[in-house]
């Protein structure tokens, strides 16, 4: 069953289908997505239409409620009685749509989007293809991976891995209890920071780029392409360094931490590891 | 990570056959040290026997203590996917790989046309000196030994240690066959 | 003695021949009493190395272990969750604001917690130090404030916990213990080397990551309210 909502009426619209929904909304270009949902999967595809397509299972006891006023598009769950007890939805959104997307218990999943993303969970994992301009996605408990995005990314878990791949812009990673993966990043500012977890850097170094990696309890493994020109400070207390590359200190070694260039020593690269390995390896 | 990794086990085991030390590693992982001192002794044995084989009585004290620094340092990459004494077993054999690698000791083999009964470093072959079978593994050459103790005495397949060692196949079957036949002397009879 | 199948008995005992050659190879074996002898031999070799013993260490080697993993007493105790169980004094959610907006005083007014984006360029030849030279920690100028909103997150926690699932709970007692003891190591390690820049700044970093999960857990705990 479709239905489709006239251009800029103010209402909420109920889909009380037993075991679930399937709605299409069509919307204006410039609006925004704001799902909530308290328990179960967020899972997000674009097309190219300028519509909204709201799948959703759930019993029959909950419904999804939709709401369109003004730029926003929000969707959410109620019930009956007490607390829904957990939708899974699967939307189909305009490529272009900046996408809200928050839950407690559930994973959250976006693929093949070009609007800005901001995703929040507390259990779930995080799984992005895509954004553009400001990508910022959070779980405390779960796993972030993210590929694709072009523009600003803050990444970020508590107890989770944060992996993030084909990235072009400035990124923020960090984690607690997990490792940080940033592969085929071109970037000229990065900063990755984890306590219990390895970091390992695979991307460019730009001539104006700054890249700080900081760990407690892991490794650090920066890979440095060839005509790299970089000046490198290690940090450590109980670690060690290695290098593929001949290094040459360009001060004395202050207790833990001491300073090499690689070229002209343009970009700045800050690598921290309190007790684990330092590894600066050819490409 | 350690609540998922108890919870891991006991989703793929069940609950009677949750892993013993399933506990330990998960309050290890969030920070206990006397969890992890009984994950210690638990393992320390097993480790240290390796240590001695690979690495030979001298560095294996210390070799030990690396492994399980180490294995505290990696303790949060430890996902439940397997017993984590094979899980630090096979960190311990990476360690006391890299270690004799960054030793500088270059792999010896055994040569084709060296004579298999000749174990060790041009010591004359004495009849009365009975070496028990240990000290005999000792005195293989470092890359024959190496291998004769990974797949012989630790249980790895040729494709693993091929992997390890950075050899093919076929040079590790080599090898371990000519370890065979150097150490068939040296079995208490 | 050895013929052309001598080299072959290893792979043949471990099973690593094809059908066609292990057939090949158990007839040559039938007529060749060297090499059954050699197989056996071989066979007993394996059989005695899969069956060493393990044998522990001559000497307790734990101590050595605890010292490098900076394992101590104060450790075991500060470790999951022990002080959210104490206390029990209710607190609002304005009591909570007031709680997290100390928190933001304390991040925002020390110049030793870093933020992102700060680049440290030791330039060739300069002074490892620079600007003002440390002579005390830094960070006990801030620990003060610091510890005082760390109590006032935790009573807060301690109280609203109950609000959170367990499985959330458990994540954050175990990130909470996970920075704890990065705190600790590095307070020990800052102890013996007061003036690192790099200790300071480390361990700054990791106090003010402890205040961001308290300020994180306060929110989840709040949004249940």
């Amino acid at each position: 069953m479709t239905l489709t909502m006239t251009l800029g009426l103010l209402a909420a619209v109920a889909q009380a289908q037993a075991e679930g929904t399937d709605t299409t909304i069509a919307v204006r270009a410039g609006t925004r997505l704001e799902v909530h949902n308290l328990s179960g999967d967020i899972i997000v595809r674009a097309w190219d239409r300028n519509s909204v397509r709201v799948q959703a299972e759930h019993s029959s006891r909950d419904r999804v409620d939709i709401g369109y006023g003004g730029v926003v598009l929000r969707i959410s769950a109620s019930s009956r009685r007490g607390a829904p007890r957990g939708v899974d939805y699967i939307l189909t959104v305009p490529a272009a749509m900046d996408l809200n997307l928050s839950g407690t218990y559930g994973d959250i999943s976006v693929d093949g989007s070009a609007g800005r993303i901001n995703v929040e969970t507390v259990q779930g994992d995080v799984t992005v293809r895509g954004g553009r301009s400001l990508v910022t996605l959070h779980s405390v408990g779960g796993d972030v991976r993210v590929g694709e995005v072009r523009g600003r990314l803050e990444a970020s878990s508590t107890n989770g891995e944060v992996t993030v791949e084909d990235m072009e812009g400035e990124v923020y990673a960090e984690t607690t209890n997990g490792d940080v993966l940033l592969r085929d990043v071109r970037s000229n500012n990065v900063r990755a920071t984890t306590v219990n977890g390895d970091i390992v850097y695979r991307g460019t170094i730009g001539d104006d780029g700054q890249y700080r990696l900081s760990t407690h309890n892991g490794d650090i493994t920066m890979t440095v392409p060839s005509g790299t020109n970089a000046t490198v400070s290690v940090s450590t207390f109980s670690g060690d360094f290695e290098s593929d590359f001949p290094v040459t200190l360009s001060g004395p070694r202050q207790g833990r931490r001491f300073s090499f260039t690689i070229g002209s020593g343009r970009a700045t690269l800050e690598l921290e590891s309190f007790q684990g390995s330092i590894r600066l390896i050819r490409p | 990570m350690g609540a998922r990794t108890a919870e891991a086990s006991i989703l793929r085991n069940g609950p009677d056959t949750i892993p013993q030390d399933a506990a330990d590693v998960a309050l290890a992982q969030s920070g206990d040290a006397q969890a992890f001192e009984r994950l210690y002794r638990a393992q320390v044995a097993r480790v240290h026997s390796l240590a001695r084989r690979m690495v030979g009585p001298a560095e294996a004290d210390e070799l030990t203590q690396d492994v399980f620094v180490r294995g505290w340092q990696k303790l949060h990459t430890f996902r439940g996917e397997a017993a984590f004494g094979t899980w630090l077993h096979r960190l311990a054999v990476n360690l006391m790989l890299a270690h004799c690698a960054a030793q500088g000791a270059r792999r010896r083999y055994l040569d084709e046309g060296a004579d298999p009964a000749e174990v060790g470093e041009a010591r004359p072959a004495s009849p009365e000196l009975t070496m028990d079978f240990e000290t005999a593994i000792g005195r293989l050459p470092p890359g024959a030994r190496q291998i004769f103790v990974l797949h012989d005495v630790e249980g790895y397949k040729h494709e693993e240690i091929a992997e390890m060692l950075g050899i093919s196949a076929g040079t590790s079957k080599a090898q371990l066959h000519r370890a065979r036949m150097a150490l068939r002397r040296h079995l208490e009879r | 003695m050895a013929d052309q199948w001598t080299h072959r008995l290893s792979e043949y005992l471990d099973d690593e021949l094809s059908a066609t050659e292990r057939r090949r190879l158990d007839e040559h074996l039938q007529g060749c009493p060297a090499c059954r002898e050699t197989l056996e031999e071989l066979h007993a070799v394996a059989t005695r190395a899969a069956s060493l013993e393990d044998r522990s260490p001559a000497r307790d080697l734990w101590a050595g272990v605890a010292a490098r993993i900076g394992a101590a007493p104060s450790e075991a105790e500060a470790a999951v969750g022990g002080r959210w169980r104490r206390l029990r004094l209710a607190f609002t959610v304005p009591q909570l604001a007031a709680a997290a907006l100390a928190l933001m005083t304390v991040s925002a007014g020390s110049v030793w917690l870093a933020g992102p984006r700060r680049p440290i360029v030791q330039q060739a030849g300069a002074p490892a130090t620079q600007g003002p030279a440390i002579t005390a920690s830094p960070v006990a100028m801030v620990e003060g404030a610091y510890q005082a909103a760390v109590s006032d997150l935790e009573r807060v926690l301690a109280e609203g916990r109950g609000r959170l699932d367990s499985a959330t709970v458990r994540v954050l007692e175990q990130n909470l213990g996970i920075i704890d003891a990065a705190i600790a190591q590095s307070q020990r390690a800052l102890a013996a080397d007061p003036a690192s820049p790099y200790l300071n700044a480390h361990l700054a970093s990791t106090m003010k990551r402890k205040l961001e999960l308290l300020r994180q857990a306060s929110r989840l705990v709040a949004a249940r309210t």
